[in-house]
């Protein structure tokens, strides 16, 4: 039915007041370092931010590598970690919710490493594998499996009994029920560990470069740290900041294209 | 319950009893768990002797004696209690601290759009900051005491505290509100009996997030940089290289996590009763 | 009729809601309507012909775009307590005990807590759900909950009780169940209701008048029938066949 068109007008106040907020926010950060109450040696303002910005996309000075190098290194162990625990935890999870042999042997394993915070493996990371790519995609695959098996699990177990009876009227046998039933009923949870999990790995891909790194964002900011440069620090927090913000952007546009017809 | 309902209105409660049998006994849940954590245990301690990770990882008992020791002797000045309390100390102090001032700060944007207007966009900018991030700036400002980590602590926990008790408020079913204004209710009547019980439990589930965001951010602040902690127990396993050591506080700061969720888990059932229980989760 | 005095009157009200941001879409039109002292009035209507939104505006919870809304005499501005609703989702306080859900409305108008207790148990005991006060919402069955959610309106002392299809939600043996319960509370605590539905049995069980809603948007009057029939009604009185004939005839809502 065609109906006819209106203009809702929101007040203005609510249109500026977000811009309002941003721009005296970062007007502040500027003068306090500008005027010194800050020293500069504390605290860099975003125009030397961004001096270094520019400076470290081709300047390896004086932590090692250019911005590039350090955020591919990132990226790709975020990525490796990312994938294998998606790779493990969401086809153990699915398992878990179903099969109860499944869930007996696995659960309690489960939920014994479960609170132990994925940085505390970081000592045995380097023990085992050095501080290489492969300690770090182990941390951040601990860090990112446990919400792949969470969601999983929990998406197995909310399928409608109801449904799960009919199909038992129509003789589909347990696994059929699985593989037909369960798992797509659990999809949308298990896209929302998609989201989930990207942020724990990414979280905990800055903490296992901050103590464990010869590369990468993380490693970025440490350097900064022990250099005294707060202009470093600051731009490295603020480009892990962004890579986090743009990659949950994507997973979340890449999870709406794909639940498009599952989520109305 | 069921029996005394009125009016054919039942619930049903029963449930199948199925006869004994050995198969059943095989595939029971808590025998299940029984194996599983023997399995665990025990392909533990065959990768340890058989020394697969070289003198990288201990058996569980070495562990355990360790941990024993710990609490007999005194380790870089106190003993196993004394890691765990300046630990715990930390926590305690970021957590409470951060939810004090997120909690209401994250009700208010959600009831008042002007509020929100402002402080929203700001905290859109910190949010993907991941709290660990801070960490060198928190040393550069705060130097290596315990500011620097109870700051770590604060950003690490402020942002699920506000966002849950932000969107536990404007997920309140709006037509609640109208139940309140058609009683005669004023404005402030509805934000004291609908938003707030509504929103507490996902203030809880907030609370949550936030304690095991605090234990990571408090393991993270302790590794870089503390002269007792738990996570100093492990960072002076890896300098000293004792896995023992090492596993020993991994264990112990699993259980102190454990713990506290444990303890803000028990407060939710006592102070929202109301909450239904979920079965099999 | 006109011997009776006259409870609410509402006067060419139209509503137009705005959908997805800017579509309009008009709800009701020109509705004109007259309630009387101690009537039970039945608003008979398919989904979608804008029968809730008409009680909302009785209730004071939409402002009509057109029209006036008068309650004994004053205009209604507002969401108020003289006026008593009954929510199709019961909309009842997960947190609040039984108790505390029916003593909510009094509690707000600051009525001391003796009285406030007193007058909640005398509506608990008169919807039956006596033995049930320290409950959670959550505990009791469909047909309870709205037995609770009566009871909350009714405890308020309103002088004109709105129920917005309170039994769309209960299987078939309990909405019978729910109507004669309705008609015995009525006929125990005698008030002006105005009853919301979408089924002609209960319209014709309960109504002492019934508005039939044109069925589609917008909502216009499409015909009233003044019901005679002596209570307790029959389902299967001859009078009431008859009449469920007419109204059946006369709409397009398929049962």
């Amino acid at each position: 039915m065609a109906y006819k068109e209106v203009v809702v007008k929101k007040p203005l106040l609510l249109i500026i007041l977000p811009y309002a907020s941003l721009i005296l926010f970062f007007g502040l950060w500027q003068a306090v370092v500008q005027f010194g109450i800050i020293p500069n040696t504390l605290l860099a303002s975003p125009s030397q931010v961004l001096t270094t910005f520019i400076d470290k996309l081709t300047n390896a000075n004086p932590d090692g590598a250019t911005m590039g190098a350090h955020a591919w290194t990132s990226i790709q162990e975020a990525f490796l970690g990312y994938l294998l625990s998606l790779v493990i935890g969401i086809p153990l999870g699915l398992a878990m919710g179903w099969f109860n042999i499944a869930e007996g042997l696995f659960r309690p394993i489960f939920e014994l490493i479960r609170p132990i915070p994925p940085i505390a493996w970081i000592p045995l990371t380097v023990f085992w594998f050095g501080i290489g790519l492969a300690g770090k995609v182990f941390i951040i695959w601990i860090a990112g499996i446990v919400p792949c098996v969470i969601n999983s699990y929990v998406g197995v177990r909310m399928t409608s009994p109801v449904l799960i009876q009919m199909a038992r009227t129509y003789g589909a046998s347990s696994w059929q029920i699985f593989t037909q039933l369960c798992i797509p009923s659990a999809l949308p949870m298990v896209f929302g560990a998609l989201q989930l999990a990207l942020a724990y790995c990414w979280t905990n891909l800055v903490a296992a470069e901050l103590l464990a790194a010869d590369s990468g964002l993380g490693f970025l900011i440490t350097m900064g740290g022990r250099l005294g440069r707060p202009d470093i620090i600051v731009l490295g927090m603020i480009c892990v900041g962004i890579s986090g913000a743009i990659i949950g952007f994507v997973i979340d546009q890449v999870e709406k294209k794909l639940l498009a017809g599952i989520r109305r | 319950m069921a029996g005394n309902s009125i009016a054919n209105e039942t619930v049903n409660q029963s449930r199948n009893r199925e006869p004994f049998s050995l198969r059943r006994f095989l595939t029971n849940k808590y025998f299940l768990y029984c194996v599983s954590i023997c399995l665990f245990l025990s392909l533990w301690d065959y990768v340890a002797r058989e020394k697969i990770f070289r003198d990288s990882l201990a058996r569980p008992l070495e562990v355990w004696d360790q941990l024993v020791l710990l609490t007999q002797i005194k380790f870089a000045g106190t003993h196993l209690w004394g890691h765990i309390w300046a630990s715990l100390q930390r926590v305690l102090i970021g957590f409470v601290l951060a939810s004090i001032v997120a909690i209401p700060l994250g009700l208010f944007m959600a009831l008042n759009r002007y509020v929100n207007a402002i402080v929203k966009p700001l905290f859109d900018l910190f949010k993907p900051m991941p709290p660990i991030a801070w960490v060198s700036i928190a040393i550069l400002w705060f130097g290596i005491g315990e500011t620097s980590k109870v700051f770590i602590i604060i950003i690490g926990t402020f942002v699920p505290c506000l966002l849950n008790a932000y969107n536990g408020v404007r997920l309140v079913d709006p037509d609640l509100y109208d139940v309140i204004r058609v009683l005669g209710g004023s404005r402030r009547d509805e934000i004291i009996h609908v938003c707030f019980p509504a929103s507490f439990p996902a203030i809880f589930a907030g609370l949550q997030i936030s304690l095991s965001s605090a234990w990571t951010c408090v393991l993270a602040a302790e590794l870089m940089n503390s002269r007792d902690g738990m996570g100093f127990l492990i960072k002076r396993g890896m300098d000293t290289h004792q896995p023992t050591l090492v596993l020993g506080g991994m264990i112990l700061i699993a259980a102190a996590a454990y713990g506290t969720s444990l303890i803000v888990s028990l407060a939710e059932r006592r102070l929202c009763p109301w909450q239904r229980t979920i079965d099999n989760l | 009729m006109s011997d009776m005095k006259l409870k609410l009157r509402c006067e060419n009200v139209s509503k137009t809601f705005i959908q997805k941001g800017n579509q309009e879409v008009p709800v009701i039109r020109d509705i004109t309507l007259s309630v009387y002292e101690n009537e039970f009035l039945v608003i008979l209507g398919p989904g979608q012909s804008g029968k809730s939104t008409l009680l909302k505006i009785f209730a004071g919870l939409e402002q009509p775009d057109t029209g006036t809304i008068t309650l004994d005499g004053k205009p209604v501005e507002g969401p108020g307590p003289d006026r008593g609703l009954v929510f199709q989702s019961y909309m009842l306080f997960a947190w609040k005990t039984v108790r505390d859900n029916v003593e909510l409305g009094l509690k707000l108008r600051g009525v001391p807590a003796e009285e406030r207790r007193k007058t909640a148990q005398h509506y608990i005991d008169l919807v039956g759900l006596t033995g049930f006060e320290r409950h959670y919402p959550h505990q009791l069955s469909g047909g309870m909950k709205q037995r609770v959610g009566i009871a909350r309106a009714y405890a308020n002392t309103p002088s004109i009780m709105l129920l917005d299809e309170p039994f769309g939600q209960l299987d078939a043996q309990t909405r019978m169940f729910m109507q004669k319960e309705t008609a015995r509370i009525w006929e125990q605590e005698r008030r002006t209701v105005i009853f919301v539905t979408n089924n002609i049995d209960e319209a014709l069980f309960l109504g002492d008048r019934i508005v039939l809603m044109e069925g589609k948007l917008p909502g216009t009057i499409k015909t009233e029938y003044v019901l005679d029939l002596p209570r307790p009604r029959e389902h299967t009185g001859m009078d009431f066949l008859r009449l469920r004939k007419e109204i059946t005839d006369n709409t397009e809502l398929v049962l």
